[in-house]
C-alpha cells in the first residue's frame, strides 16, 4: 500500500486530451501555411497590373465555386452531428453521418476535378501560357516541333536520337508499305515547314499575325495539314502564369487536405458495426481537421470566385 | 472520456448554425451578381466570408465552449500570418517604382493602339477579354 503513487494535488497541463491539443497545434501551423499561399496570391494580384479575371482568360466558374462551398459546409455539418452522435453512445447515427461526409468529399473532389478540367482543356497550366506575342509564336515552334518529334518517333521505331532517325527517314520510305510511305512523306512535308517556322522564330521575323497566317497555310497542306489541324495558338494572358501558379497552389494544396481528411473519415468507417467510445476522440480531432478544410474554402471562395476584377 | 464529452459539450442547435451558413454563402453569390459597387462587393463578400468562419469556429469547433487555451494557440498564429501580408505587401503593391516586365511593355502597346484606332478595336478587345478593362488596380 505504501507503494502506491499519491494522487498529484494539482492537475498539469491543460485540459484537454492530448490528441485534441496536438490537432489545434498542428491546425495553428496550418493556418499559417495556408495564409502564406493566400498572402503571396493577394500581393502578386496587386503588383500585377493586369492580372487576367475575366471568364473567358481564367474560366473560374462562380456557381461551381459557390455549389462546393455548399457542399463542404454541409459536410461541416454533417461531421459535426457524427461527432454528437458519438458523444450521445449513438454508434450507427454517427457512422451514417461520417459515411455522408465521405460522400460529399468525394463530390466535392469531383467538382474540383471538373472545373481542372477546364483549364487543362484550355492550357491554363502554370508555364503553359503566352504572356506576350513572342510567347505566343514560340509557343506555337514549340507545339509543332512536338508534333513533328513525335511522328518521327512513331514512324521510324528505335531508341536513336531523333536527328539520326531523321537521316533514316529515306531509308525508311524505300522498304515501306504504302501506306508508311505516305505518312514519311508527309512527316518529310512538316519538317520542312517547321524548320521554316523555326527560323524565322529564331530571327524574330513572325509576329503573331504572320503566326496565324502560317498556321492557317500549314493546315491547308493536303500532305501534312491534318497532322497539325489541331493545333491553336494561344491567347496572350499577361500574368497567366502566375494566376494559373497561384491558383492551382492554393486550390491543390486544399485538394490535398480534403483526401487527408476522407482518409481520417475511412479509417473511423471501416470499424463499421464495431464503432465505439474508442472512436470519440478521433472522430473529434478528425471533424476540427475537417472545419478547418472547410474554413480555408471559406476564404479561398471569395478570394478566388468573387473579387478578382473587382479591386 | 464520453461521459467527459457529454458535459463540456452544451448542446448546440447545429442545424441552425448550417442553415445560417447556407445563408451567407447565398449572399455572396447573390452580391456577385446584382450590381454594387466593387469596392462595397469587397467588403461584403469577406465580411460575410469572416461571418462564416466565426460560425464554423465557435459552434463547429466548440471553441465557444474551450477555455483559454484557445487564445494562446490561435493569437500568435494570427499575428503572424497578418504580419506575413504586412510584411510582403510593400514591395509588391505599393513601391514607387516602376516594374520592368515584358507583360507591362505588352500591355502598354496593346493600349497605345486601341486608342490609336479609337472604337472598334477597343470594343474588340472589351468583349474578348472582360476583366482587364474591369479592374484597374
Amino acid at each position: 500500500m505504501s507503494h502506491a503513487p499519491a494522487k498529484p494535488a494539482v492537475h498539469m497541463g491543460l485540459p484537454l486530451p492530448n490528441s485534441k491539443l496536438g490537432m489545434w497545434l498542428f491546425l495553428g501551423t496550418e493556418i499559417m501555411f495556408f495564409t502564406a499561399f493566400i498572402g503571396t496570391y493577394i500581393v502578386l494580384y496587386f503588383g500585377s497590373p493586369g492580372w487576367p479575371t475575366g471568364y473567358n482568360e481564367t474560366h473560374i466558374n462562380v456557381l461551381a465555386g459557390g455549389v462546393n462551398t455548399f457542399v463542404l459546409l454541409a459536410s461541416s455539418y454533417f461531421v459535426v452531428v457524427a461527432h454528437e452522435a458519438m458523444v450521445n453512445k449513438n454508434f450507427k447515427r454517427a457512422w451514417n453521418f461520417l459515411a455522408a461526409t465521405l460522400v460529399l468529399a468525394v463530390l466535392f473532389l469531383g467538382i474540383k476535378a471538373v472545373e481542372y478540367k477546364g483549364k487543362f482543356d484550355h492550357r491554363i497550366l502554370p508555364g503553359q501560357i503566352p504572356e506576350t506575342e513572342l510567347d505566343a509564336v514560340r509557343l506555337l515552334g514549340k507545339d509543332v516541333q512536338w508534333i513533328v518529334d513525335s511522328q518521327l518517333n512513331r514512324l521510324v521505331p528505335g531508341a536513336e536520337p531523333l536527328h539520326v532517325k531523321a537521316t533514316k527517314v529515306t531509308e525508311t520510305m524505300s522498304t515501306a508499305d504504302e501506306s508508311t510511305k505516305q505518312q514519311l512523306q508527309a512527316w518529310e512535308g512538316l519538317n520542312g515547314a517547321f524548320n521554316q517556322l523555326r527560323s524565322d522564330i529564331s530571327a524574330n521575323r513572325l509576329t503573331l499575325d504572320d503566326a496565324h497566317h502560317r498556321l492557317e497555310e500549314m493546315q491547308a497542306d493536303p500532305k501534312f495539314g491534318p497532322l497539325v489541324s489541331h493545333v491553336q495558338i494561344a491567347h496572350v494572358l499577361p500574368y497567366g502564369n502566375l494566376f494559373a501558379s497561384t491558383y492551382f497552389l492554393m486550390t491543390g494544396f486544399h485538394a490535398i487536405h480534403v483526401v487527408v481528411g476522407m482518409i481520417l473519415f475511412i479509417a473511423v468507417l471501416k470499424e463499421g458495426p464495431k464503432l465505439d467510445e474508442r472512436s470519440t476522440d478521433w472522430v473529434e480531432n478528425s471533424g476540427l481537421y475537417w472545419h478547418f478544410v472547410d474554413l480555408v474554402w471559406i476564404f479561398l471562395f471569395p478570394m478566388i470566385y468573387i473579387i478578382p476584377g473587382n479591386i | 472520456m464520453a461521459d467527459d464529452h457529454a458535459q463540456s459539450h452544451p448542446h448546440v442547435n447545429y442545424f441552425g448554425v448550417f442553415l445560417a451558413l447556407c445563408v451567407c454563402t447565398a449572399l455572396s453569390v447573390i452580391f456577385d451578381v446584382v450590381h454594387v459597387t466593387p469596392s462595397l462587393l469587397v467588403f461584403l463578400v469577406l465580411a460575410v466570408a469572416c461571418a462564416k468562419a466565426m460560425f464554423v469556429m465557435t459552434y463547429f469547433m466548440h471553441l465557444k465552449f474551450e477555455g483559454n487555451w484557445k487564445f494562446v494557440i490561435l493569437f500568435p498564429t494570427a499575428v503572424l500570418s497578418v504580419g506575413l501580408m504586412v510584411a510582403l505587401a510593400p514591395d509588391m503593391a505599393m513601391h514607387y517604382y516602376t516594374n520592368e516586365a515584358p507583360q507591362l511593355r505588352y500591355e502598354a502597346e496593346k493600349a497605345a493602339e486601341s486608342h490609336g484606332d479609337h472604337g472598334d478595336s477597343h470594343e474588340a478587345a472589351d468583349s474578348h477579354g472582360g476583366g482587364h478593362d474591369a479592374h484597374g488596380h
